[in-house]
């Protein structure tokens, strides 16, 4: 029975290969995080063969990258070419740290706070001075944002990040 | 590559149908009554001195695949928005559990949910078992920290690590919603994907050095929503509730398995709500929109455990920001709509969570009235919307009574 059980996943070589490709396998490409510069964006994405869409929007510009999986992940950036805002919905959460750059810390921090001595599950509402992070959805429908208040460009507003 | 994998993916394929071809299972109580229907209980959950509000929790028996060695762990959440049993390895007795290898790497799953939590854990296989209906040979995930390597960052993504009791505020969840498995075609190794996706399964070594690698896995071995395992009653759940007012100590429902294949499980009336590709809707709330479309889904979803929607126009509390205070009891009005172009208008009440929690001597576990903000969506219809309701949730791929659209849909 015990056996019956077992993957299958002899092959070695295949099994290397793949680790080897691993590395560029997060399934987000290397982008510009909240906070940063775009300009490597369309560098990013050309080594990446990934998806990525530009739409001028009033105000800002919006750069959605796709993943094979379906992952989306916008990216809103202002006319100074500063990411101040990034959405995503898709069947998996994004790589947070990849997403929120050097605002990872402060968020992971705030989450873990947030949940000390608390149970249930509710939508994640993230709200500190310089750093809003929201997430709902369930396994498999992610949806969330997150953006720097401070950042927003004249006449954009929140509800315009999604 | 691609054409080793499918190679694999055939040969663990021939091999599980081999294994299930082994005669009648021995795991099933006999001289049962055949019920399909399992009790279901907002009881405040299994730790004590902590009470989970409008938690429904359940009980589920875990045998060794083929066998009657079996464990029965209670304390189970009962989730319609997430696919796959979960358990606490810290609540399981029972040894003898088969846990997916290859070579000497074990398969290890992850999963993350919305609120920023997530459980890691082996990729086992057990018969489950409830009411009297046998899940035979299911892959389940068995939630531990490893010790001899860090967790993936892209599974842990500075979230809350729910490995034990307290966090869990469970010892397991059983996630019986609109999907079949927890990753699908796209974990599966003919899926087409180049790479496997993160963060859903990992082969990882022991020992000192020990790493892991994200790997594709097969549909038949990836983590089931053990309902579509039953031999008959496998395309869907109804959670049952009685109506509650305001808030309650306990309440007690039924989860009842099978959609339209027994007497008790019928759709009747009730009115039917397709999903879509995310499996969410479409809720109209004071004139707004909120659907996947537009970036704010919404969503039927029992281990959600308040009605979660956004209007900035009710007050949060000051001690716990994730519900309302209004200074009154409100009654307001949403309107579904699902894919089908089906509507329901949904009438609720949201009344002060500080109020409600201390109203019963902090002893209370249901409450009807609960409500929630949730700026970065829509509807999300928590446990609340489950009283005084019976709530259909059909399994995506699996066989619906003639007249009924394509599963997914929820009914209720």
């Amino acid at each position: 029975m015990t056996t019956c059980k077992k993957l299958n996943l002899r092959r070695q070589p295949a099994m290397l290969v793949a680790a080897g490709l691993l590395v560029f396998g997060l399934g987000l490409p290397a982008f510009a995080a909240l906070g940063g510069d775009v300009s490597s964006v369309h560098t990013d994405q050309a080594h990446m063969k990934a998806n990525l869409k530009t739409t001028v929007e009033k105000g800002y510009t919006l750069q959605e990258i796709r993943t094979p999986m379906g992952l989306a992940v916008r990216e809103f950036v202002s006319s100074d070419g500063r990411v101040f805002a990034v959405a995503w919905r898709g069947p998996s959460m994004p790589p947070m740290q990849q997403v929120l750059g050097t605002y990872f810390q402060q968020y992971s921090a705030a989450v873990q706070a947030h949940h000390a001595g608390h149970v249930g599950r509710a939508p994640l509402n993230i709200q500190l001075p310089g750093l809003v992070v929201q997430s709902t959805g369930h396994p498999r429908g992610f949806f969330g944002r997150a953006y720097v208040p401070q950042m927003l460009p004249q006449g954009v507003t929140a509800d315009q990040i999604r | 590559m691609r054409k080793s994998f499918l190679l694999i993916s055939l040969v663990s394929l021939g091999l599980l149908a081999g294994c299930g071809g082994g005669g009648t299972p021995k795991g099933v109580p006999s001289g049962g009554n055949g019920t399909n229907v399992q009790t279901i209980a907002v009881d405040g959950g299994p730790v004590s001195n902590q009470i989970y509000p409008n938690g429904a929790f359940t009980s589920v028996t875990i045998c060794n695949p083929g066998t009657t060695t079996c464990q029965t762990i209670d304390g189970i959440l009962v989730d319609t928005g997430s696919f796959g049993l979960r358990i606490l390895s810290s609540a399981i007795t029972l040894t003898g559990l088969q846990t997916l290898t290859s070579g000497s790497s074990t398969l290890y799953n992850c999963i993350n949910f919305a609120d920023s939590s997530f459980l890691w854990g082996a990729a086992e296989v057990a018969d489950v078992q409830m009411a009297n209906e046998l899940a035979s040979s299911a892959t389940i995930q068995v939630i531990f920290d490893p010790t001899d390597f860090t967790i993936p960052a892209n599974c842990s993504n500075g979230g809350i690590d729910e490995d034990n009791l307290q966090a869990l505020g469970a010892n397991g969840i059983l996630g019986v919603g609109p999907e079949p498995v927890d990753c699908g075609l796209a974990c599966d190794p003919s899926g087409g994907n180049q790479f496997p996706p993160e963060p859903f399964y990992y082969l990882c070594s022991s020992g000192a050095g020990a790493s892991c690698q994200p790997s594709f896995v097969t549909l038949a071995q990836q983590v089931v929503n053990p309902v579509v395992l039953f031999p008959t009653d496998n395309n869907g759940v109804i959670i049952q509730f009685p109506s509650l007012t305001g808030a309650g100590a306990t309440a007690t429902g039924s989860m009842i398995f099978g959609v339209g294949t027994q007497s008790n499980n019928k759709v009747g009336s009730a009115t039917i709500f397709t999903l879509d590709d995310l499996d969410t809707f479409s809720v109209t709330y004071k004139g707004v929109t909120y659907n996947s479309s537009n970036g704010t889904p919404s969503f039927i979803d029992s281990g959600s455990n308040a009605l979660f929607f956004p209007d900035t126009t009710i007050p949060t509390c000051v001690d716990i920001p994730d519900f309302y205070c209004p200074t009154s009891l409100l009654s307001l009005s949403a309107t579904n709509l699902g894919t089908n172009n089906q509507t329901g208008t949904v009438n609720f009440n949201i009344d002060n969570a500080d109020n409600l929690f201390s109203a019963g001597g902090g002893a209370d576990a249901a409450f009807s009235t609960l409500g929630g903000p949730n700026p970065g969506g829509g509807f999300d219809y928590g446990l609340p919307f489950f009283y005084g309701k019976s709530v259909f949730t059909t399994i995506d791929g699996q066989g619906v009574p003639s007249g009924t659209p394509a599963a997914p849909w929820w009914a209720y």
